[in-house]
């Protein structure tokens, strides 16, 4: 039997392992999310040293400001119209690759490129190619007789485009997860059910998502996080507009700590309800595709 | 003996280096380099004049002994970070900034005062100066900057356009427009298929404040009334350059989509007449446009030409190193003194008199066009909360812009919404 502090020694080896890493996320993100919290409540203005607590001012300050309502909106509209897109289209190229098609290893680099590709030279690329005057798809669509028109600088179809632009630039890194995930079911299956009789469309309904429902949850998961959290795509491409069409909740909250007379304490609060959106949605999306099938 | 020998040659080689060490020490010229700071400057000249600003720096350097370091920043992102980085104390020793920005940076604590006595001991003087441009270093009564150059409108007409649609003379060269009916009837004419007649802004000409505000102050018109206390965007000539704005779009069809890119649209022959900023006529001729530079037509009451000087300020110090200030003071006055090879190489005209008369810069005819606008500067108004006033105006004036929302409705909200922003 182990003497009681050689026990007790041992149950702190696993923490001392730890600690460097949960030092820094206490020192780079507990600690801001703290202080953030706290800004919340205060005038905090960047660049002044001094601010006061003004309670839940700010907070109320944006149950009055329309277009932090609008931003609310068209995240959430960019979340929703996203996800559809974000789901589908990386699947059904991992399925076609999964079943050994010709260039396979080729086709799967050249979808994950745009990925490694940073969101300003994709925003940039983007904007090039839908110039509502020089670009080439207006060039092509002219040529071909279609009717152009400025997809980004028309309320109704500019948020269209840069989900359009946000799904080339993603579908890579959810391929490859699927691919993974695809990849981890076990073949038997698929034979047992060819035995059964059951065609591709059956097998892919039964066996492919069900088995898969752990990478939906994560796909779903960390493309609603990010939808949320979407900025850089629209401050290339729109700046917000046009007017407010596509102005998200961080890029509202980034004006207001960053170029509107630098208001830290708003904008903290703005974080914090977008926190809790975001926790809300997280948390409601573990319940609904909780569970696991297994064969 | 080898070793002797060997011992020998490393004793010479040691004393030689002792001897030059001791030499290089005792030089003056190297002492007086020595003694020269390195001074930290930031600015965004982020287009073809930020190499301009580069060779004269290394002029200044080849001169002085004063070497600069220097950080090229996109202006917004500038502005945020003279903001966190001053109260830090991590700020610049010299940042060149706009015009607009000197107010707020200033009640803000950000930016350091400079005593009258001082500027005059350096020989800045009021009378070598147009006063608009030493008038927009003054916030409150107290100087906190010093003029460089005067970036500003001007119209650039793009003579393949205007020869194709049949506006130019039987000399070939194009006619050019001075007032509204001229440039709508011209850009009318321009306009057809993908090729626009007129347009306002480099980029985004839906949101172009700098454009909007041009306007604005050609009817008289302004986003504070005098006093500062209210918006004065609600008012009946504000609504008519508003109503305008909408209308080339809407109405008149003259003028690309809100996103358009108008300088590559120039450049590439589907632009005719083009209200931007002086900055642009470098890169145009380095791009072999056929351009004709003319100045800012009068679409309203005054012939009025928008302008945003940029301003030499010094960021807040804990403590002032008085050698570093006094090279940035020597910077200062060095450009101010080489201002006509900046007006020269980067086509901004300089804020002070003195270079207007020199020849070479007379011999340019955009140079010229742009001297010969000086009688209509105008700048924006000298209120801290004029930046954020403008960045809430953008998507409001995109809105008219578009026609997604009446000129009437759009300038009491962006007028209202002035009125609400905070202290």
């Amino acid at each position: 039997m182990k003497p009681r502090r050689a026990r007790r020694r041992g149950a702190f080896t696993p923490y001392l392992f730890l600690a460097p890493g949960l030092v820094l996320f206490a020192v780079f993100r507990v600690y801001p999310l703290l202080e953030g919290l706290w800004l919340s409540f205060t005038n905090a203005r960047l660049g002044r040293a001094q601010h006061a607590f003004v309670g839940s001012a700010n907070y109320v300050r944006l149950l009055d400001d329309t277009r932090f309502h609008v931003s609310l909106v068209n995240t959430a509209y960019y979340t929703i119209a996203s996800t559809v897109p974000i789901l589908a289209v990386p699947l059904v190229l991992a399925v076609a690759l999964n079943r050994g098609v010709a260039l396979r290893t080729f086709l799967r680099g050249a979808f994950f490129f745009p990925f490694t590709l940073s969101v300003v030279t994709v925003g940039l690329t983007w904007l090039w190619l839908l110039d509502p005057v020089i670009g080439p798809s207006t060039y092509y669509l002219r040529a071909a007789g279609v009717p152009v028109r400025s997809w980004l600088a028309d309320p109704s179809t500019a948020m269209w485009a840069i989900i359009l632009t946000t799904v080339w630039w993603v579908t890579g890194y959810y391929l490859v997860i699927y691919l993974a995930g695809l990849q981890d079911i076990p073949r038997e299956l698929y034979e047992a059910a060819a035995i059964d009789g059951a065609g591709g469309w059956r097998s892919f309904w039964s066996i492919t998502l069900p088995l898969l429902r752990p990478v939906f949850l994560f796909v779903l998961v960390t493309h609603v996080i990010g939808s949320f959290q979407i900025f850089g795509q629209v401050f290339v491409l729109t700046n917000g507009g046009p007017g407010d069409a596509t102005r998200t909740v961080v890029q509202h909250l980034y004006e207001t700590a960053f170029q509107n007379f630098f208001h830290f304490g708003s904008a903290s609060a703005m974080a914090w309800v977008l926190f809790v959106v975001i926790l809300a949605f997280s948390l409601l999306q573990f319940r609904l595709l909780r569970g696991h099938t297994q064969y | 003996m080898p070793h002797r020998k060997l011992s020998s040659s490393r004793r010479r080689f040691l004393e030689g280096a002792a001897l030059g060490a001791t030499a290089l020490a005792l030089s003056p010229r190297r002492a007086s380099a020595q003694a020269k700071p390195t001074i930290t400057y930031w600015n965004g000249l982020t287009g073809a004049d930020g190499k301009i600003m580069d060779e004269l720096i290394d002029h200044f350097t080849r001169d002085t002994g004063i070497r600069m370091e220097q950080q090229r920043i996109v202006w917004a992102d500038l502005y945020a970070k003279l903001q966190v980085a001053v109260p830090a104390d991590e700020g610049p020793d010299l940042a060149l900034i706009h015009t607009v920005e000197i107010p707020h940076f200033a009640s803000d604590g950000i930016l350091e005062p400079m005593a009258d006595s001082a500027t005059s001991a350096k020989g800045f003087k009021a009378e070598d100066y147009l006063p608009s441009t030493w008038q927009g270093g003054l916030y409150q009564g107290k100087r906190y900057a010093v003029p460089l150059d005067v970036p500003q409108h001007l119209l650039y007409v793009n003579v393949k356009v205007m020869r194709d649609a049949g506006l130019a003379g039987t000399d070939g060269k194009p006619k050019i427009p001075t007032t509204r009916d001229e440039v709508l009837a011209m850009a009318k004419q321009i306009t057809k298929g993908d090729t626009f007649g007129f347009a306002i802004g480099t980029t985004n000409p839906g949101r172009y404040t700098w454009g909007f505000h041009n306007l604005l102050w050609q009817n008289g018109a302004n986003v504070y009334a005098a006093d500062f206390k209210r918006s004065g965007l609600g008012e009946p000539a504000a609504l008519e350059v508003a109503e305008f704005w909408g209308a080339i779009q809407n109405q008149h069809k003259i003028a690309p989509p809100a996103n358009a890119n108008c300088r590559d649209a120039f450049i590439a022959g589907k632009l005719g007449l083009w209200i931007a900023g002086s900055w642009n006529f470098t890169g145009l001729r380095e791009a072999k446009v056929d351009f004709v530079a003319a100045p800012v037509p009068r679409l309203f009451k005054q012939a009025v030409v928008w302008t945003m000087p940029h301003q030499y300020t010094f960021p807040k110090k804990k403590a002032v190193d008085a050698a570093k200030r006094d090279a940035a003071w020597a910077h200062v006055r060095w450009m101010s003194d080489h201002v006509a090879e900046w007006t020269l190489k980067a086509g901004q005209v300089s804020a002070l008199r003195k270079p207007h008369t020199d020849s070479r810069v007379t011999a340019d005819p955009v140079l010229r066009t742009l001297l010969g606008q000086a009688g209509q500067w105008q700048s924006g108004q000298a209120t801290p909360k004029w930046v954020a006033a403008e960045n809430i105006t953008r998507p409001v004036i995109e809105n008219v812009y578009i026609g997604q929302k009446p000129a009437a409705a759009a300038m009491s909200d962006l007028a209202r919404q002035i009125n609400a922003l905070p202290d």
